[in-house]
Formats: structure tokens, sequence, C-alpha cells
């Protein structure tokens, strides 16, 4: 399961190459601040209200955080990054608004500037800081509203704008569209498996993404014989098949609703049972939770985590696997926006199980696992390489105080940020996928 | 009318009915914003979530105790020390007879009285000291914080030095600036006293029903 490394830094190459590819926003100077508001007045709610109402200033959100026990720097505390909603709120939506008007200074552009940074390089949304509020304020949640209201006033980050116009305007993501598709889909065939592509009827709807079309092809490939080892009634659709959504990464809502509506659509129009996400973090939450949010009713069809479904079927007994021995100490890198924001923990571990590995929990794991340090999009931010970086090391100290021989993940965000710090810090562990270990010990 | 008379009749009516409407404005004000449908499919029951982290809230996940335990324990001599001298002080329990419930209940002892008024103090002192030296608390703190902090400090205090009765002045002084922290508490972040279990269930609601115990 080698992964093509020059593949792997031309993929690096194209990601700084990103900012320069940006096109200039749509959104006046003069309108940013007006757009902001007009974004957080449609997304304060209750919940909001009473969260941003509870905050008591207690700092124990700082501790939870990857960033500021890193760098142990104040400004990182998670709460300081709703400041910009939280002043809003109170000139604008609480109830005592006419009091605060009196006392707080409005929004001013400077201010949108100033957070652009705290909430898109400096933050993953991970929700680990939610875990350890006393108040149960889900800061993770209202710093993407904070994005929402930021990508609105045209501040999206170059390197995310320009991948989220792309997939905005074309449907495609760092130039992948149909035709590369087939071509990955061909390449497969030469191998001897079956690829179903654009099928009229399909029981599942299989998405893959960018990333495993360009770089991780070993998990696509895995993917396909999984299904076809299953004998399942499935398909990839050339005008539906990408699972990441920029327009959920970057916070601009109309990019986010098209894209999921695009999937939608097409396994509606299918008669699709069920629709598989790939080993993509945030493409899960995006379908599996936003999805039916965007279409404005339930889906009618159930959405799995890649992981997800493994488990479920390796649980259910349908699917078997060769036991790769217990002499393999493994341990399991729980994808953010998988497991504490989708729920999909034990599915992976009942993979890992049938495999036969000696599978060995980080410290922090599961529901309290440390975020790669590259979700919500960090991995295609330039300035974010400090963060990611620190995210890193504290990642590596995690697997390392494990004793495993490699961490297993199931996400390919995940993949790229591990393998990043790994080339940056000549570590040797293997980062590896876990539909590639199932795709490679199919009984 | 004499300032002992002002504080025990008409200033105490004031504060009171601040209190009550302020809270329940904002409360009301808060919730009425109400929330947008969820079409997602849930994993498990929102409901029960959302009452399921209001308790379990209360105990900090040992994934973190090591980087929040001075914050936790000061938090809680305080929070415990406060509530026991509220609700089970002997002069309270009188003035809540005298003044709201018309009935009263068994009071602490003296001794225990003078007890947890310490660690009540001890958990307020450390609490301020927390927020005033640690860069975190330091950095994201207003005045809002430092004034609802003094105010407590000072009704902590000034009830204590009180507690004997023996100089009216100072029951009257106690009873004073805690008219004057009940007519601060809406329109400060003492709201959480009553905001946080909606916060709570909120949260748990929406991780809930994702299958997440947060």
């Amino acid at each position: 399961m080698a992964i093509d490394m020059n593949v792997f830094r031309g993929f690096a190459e194209q990601i700084k190459m990103l900012p320069q590819m940006a096109r200039p926003t749509d959104c006046p100077d003069n309108e940013r601040v007006n757009h902001l508001k007009a974004v957080f007045s449609t997304k304060i709610d209750a919940s909001n209200a009473t969260q941003l109402e509870s905050c008591v200033h207690c700092g124990l959100c700082a501790e939870a955080c990857q960033f500021y026990i890193q760098t142990e720097d104040p400004e990182l505390t998670p709460i300081h990054k709703l400041d910009l909603l939280k002043r809003y709120y109170r000139r604008e939506k609480a109830p005592l608004r006419w009091l605060h008007r009196l006392i707080e200074p409005d929004i001013t552009e400077a201010d949108l500037e100033a957070t652009q940074h705290l909430v898109y390089e400096s933050c993953t949304e991970c929700g680990r800081c939610g875990l350890v509020c006393p108040m149960g304020i889900d800061i993770a949640a209202m710093v993407h509203v904070t994005r929402e209201g930021l990508a609105h006033a045209g501040l999206i980050p170059a390197g995310l704008r320009a991948v989220e116009q792309e997939q905005g305007s074309r449907g495609t993501v760092f130039g992948v569209g149909p035709d590369q598709l087939r071509q990955a889909a061909e390449e497969l065939r030469a191998k001897g498996h079956e690829v179903p592509i654009d099928k009229a009827k399909a029981d599942v709807l299989v998405l893959t993404s960018t990333i495993d079309v360009l770089l991780f092809k070993d998990a696509l490939e895995a993917t396909v014989k999984v299904m076809n080892h299953l004998g399942l009634d499935w398909t990839i659709h050339s005008c539906a098949f990408e699972g990441a959504n920029f327009g959920l990464l970057s916070g601009y809502s109309e990019v986010q609703k098209s894209a999921s509506e695009r999937i939608t659509s097409q396994a509606i129009a299918l008669g699709a049972k069920m629709v598989i996400v790939p080993e993509c973090g945030h493409a899960y939450p995006a379908l599996r939770w936003a999805g039916a949010n965007a279409h404005g009713a339930p889906l009618p069809f159930e959405v799995m985590a890649l992981s997800e479904f493994l488990g479920r079927e390796v649980m259910a007994g349908r699917l078997q696997l060769n036991p790769i021995g217990t002499g393999k100490h493994v341990t399991y890198h729980d994808p953010c926006k998988i497991g504490r924001h989708g729920g999909v923990f034990d599915e992976p571990r009942a993979v890992l199980e049938a495999l036969g590995v000696d599978m060995r929990e980080m410290p922090s794991n599961r529901t309290a696992n440390f975020c790669c340090g590259g979700g919500a999009g960090l991995f295609v931010m330039e300035k974010a390489e400090p963060m990611r970086n620190a995210a890193f090391d504290l990642k590596r100290q995690q697997v390392e105080a494990t004793g495993a021989d490699s961490v297993v993940t199931a996400c390919g965000s995940c993949r790229i940020n591990l393998m990043a710090g790994a080339g940056r810090t000549q570590w040797t562990t293997p980062i590896e996928s876990l539909v590639e270990l199932v795709g490679a010990n199919l009984k | 009318m004499s300032f002992t008379a002002f504080v025990d009749g008409p200033f105490w009516y004031f504060s009171a009915t601040v209190f009550l409407i302020g809270v329940l404005w904002r409360l009301v004000g808060m919730l009425s914003m109400g929330s947008k449908p969820d079409f997602s499919t849930p994993r498990k029951s929102g409901t029960a979530a959302a009452i399921g982290i209001n308790l379990t809230r209360f105990f900090p996940r040992a994934d973190f105790w090591s980087r929040i335990r001075l914050q936790v324990v000061a938090g809680y001599l305080f929070h415990l020390g406060l509530f026991a001298l509220l609700f089970f002080a002997a002069p309270h329990i009188e003035f809540y007879r005298e003044y709201i419930t018309g009935f009263g209940w068994t009071a602490l002892p003296e001794w225990a009285f003078i007890l947890v008024s310490e660690i009540a103090f001890l958990g307020l002192m450390l609490l301020i000291l927390h927020r005033m030296l640690n860069p975190v608390t330091r950095a994201i703190s207003d005045r809002g914080d430092y004034i609802g902090s003094l105010l407590i400090f000072l009704v902590m205090l000034t009830g204590c030095l009180a507690l004997a009765r023996s100089h009216e002045v100072l029951r009257v002084t106690h009873f004073f600036l805690a008219e004057l922290l009940l007519i601060y508490f809406p329109f400060s972040a003492l709201m959480h006293t009553f905001t946080f279990p909606f916060s709570r269930g909120f949260m748990g609601a929406h991780y809930g029903r994702r299958g997440v115990n947060v």
C-alpha cells in the first residue's frame, strides 16, 4: 500500500499555489460588516443565545485546545474566538441590547480582519473545547457561525477560497472532475476490478474524494474491492462523486448547499437506499447531519461514513477479514468530524479487532481525541502551517505513548496532515488507512 | 425614613423586583429566539442527552483533570459553600421565612456555618486570584467579572461579620450589599446561574442526536 510520494509532494506544492489561484472576492470593502451581520442575524437562535450568555470566562476551554496547549498563547483561547459573534449578539439580539449598545462599540472591518486568523487558521472546529466547558458551550459550532459570517464578508483565507470558488463554479476540487474520475476507474479496471460508473439505478451510491482520486488511490481501490466483495448493487456517479464540501469548510453556505444537494438529488434519482461517504472527515457531517437541512427535509436514504459501514458489516458478520496477526500493534486516530461530531467510534475499532491487531488506545481517545491539526480546511491554508505543526507534535506524542507500530485512521485529510508532519520531523511510524487494511485482507 | 428602614423596606422590594423581572426578561428573551428544525435522522434521543449532560457535566472528564483541577476544586468550594450559606444559614432561613416562604427549615449549626463560610471564601479567593494571575483568564475577563466577584466577596464578608447580629449596622450593610447584588445580577454573567441548564441542554441535544456523549 505504498503512496507515491512524488504525487504527495506535488499535491503539497499545489496546495501552496492555491492563494495565487483565488479570485478576488465580490464583496466590497464597505459592505463587509453588513454582510457579516446579515448572516449572524439568521444564525443566532436560542441555543447560541443561552450559550453566549452563560460564559463566565473561566478559561477552561483553553486547557482542552491543542493549539493553546502547544503554544500557551492566550489569544488562542477558544471562547476568545467568539468575541465578534458575542459582540454582535449583545448589540443586536440580546434582551439587554439597549444597554450593550451604550457600552460596547459597533463591529468594524478591522474587527473582522482580526477575527479571520482566529476562526480559520487557528481553529479546526474539532469541538474538544466543548467537552470541558462547565456551561456546555458549543464553541466549535459558533466558530463555524463566525466563519459563515466572514465568508459572506469576503474574508475566507485565499487558499481555502480558491478551492471553494472552484467547487462552487465548476463543481470540481483540485481540478478533479468526471474525466479524472473515469481515468481513475479505468486504472482500477485494468487491475481487474469492476467499477460501476453512472448506473441508472443502484442501491448504494458510493462517494469518493479528490484526495483518493489523486493521492490515496489505494483507498479508492480498497473501497471498490469491498463493495464488489459484498456483492452490493452499487455505483459511483460522475456527476456526484465528490464527498468533500469546501462550502462547509469555508463557511460559504451557498456552495455547501449546492455541493450537498448535488449528491442528494443524484442519490434520489438512483433510488439509492444508502450513500457511503469516503475516508474524508468533514464529508460525513456535511451530508449525514447538514445534508438534510440543506435539502429541507429528511433524506430518503441512509448516510454512512466508510469506517462506519465497514464496522457495521463486520459486526453483522457479512464482512470477514483475514487476521493480520497479533504481532501488529496499532493505534486508531478518530477523525474529529466522524468521531466527536459524528458518533462513529465502535465501528472502526470492530474492524481493527476483526483484523486481529493489538489495538492500543492513545491517552486521549474516542470523544476526547486530539485533532490531527489539519481539519476544517487548515490543510489548505498556508498561514495555518505553524498551527498544523503544533498539533502534529502533540498527536505524535499521543501516538508514541501507545508504543504502536502504526497509526490507522479513516480520513484522507488527517492522513495528509500526519504525513506532512511525519515528513517534517522524519517520523517513521506508518500512517495507514482503515479501508486499505480491509481491502488488503478480505477473506 | 432611616437608612435601615429604607434598606429593609422599599429598597428590598425594589431590588427583588429588578432581580425577578430582569432574570425573567433575559431568559424569555433568549429562549423565545427559538431554533430551526433539524431534519437529520437522529442516532439517539436528543432530549435524553440534554437531560443527561445536565447531570454529567457536574463531573469533569478524567481526560482534562490534570490541567483543570485547580479551577474545578476552587469552583466547587465556592459554589457549594455559597449554596450552603444561602439556604442553610440560620439568619437566611429566618429571612426567607419572614419575607418569602412563610416557613423555615433546619439550619446549619454555627460551627458548620463558619466552616462553610471559610470554604466558600477560600474558593472565591482562589477563583479571583486565578482570574487575575492566569494569562488566559486575565486576557478574557472583563469588568463585569471583577464587579461580580467583588460584590459577592463583599456580601460574604459583611455576612460573616454580621453573623453575631450584635451590630445592626453590619446586618444592614450586608443586606444593602446583597440588594445591590440582586440588582446587578440580571445585567451580568451571574445569570449563568439560570442559563447553564439550557446551555448544557442545547449542546447535549446537538451531540446526543449524533450518538455522542459529551
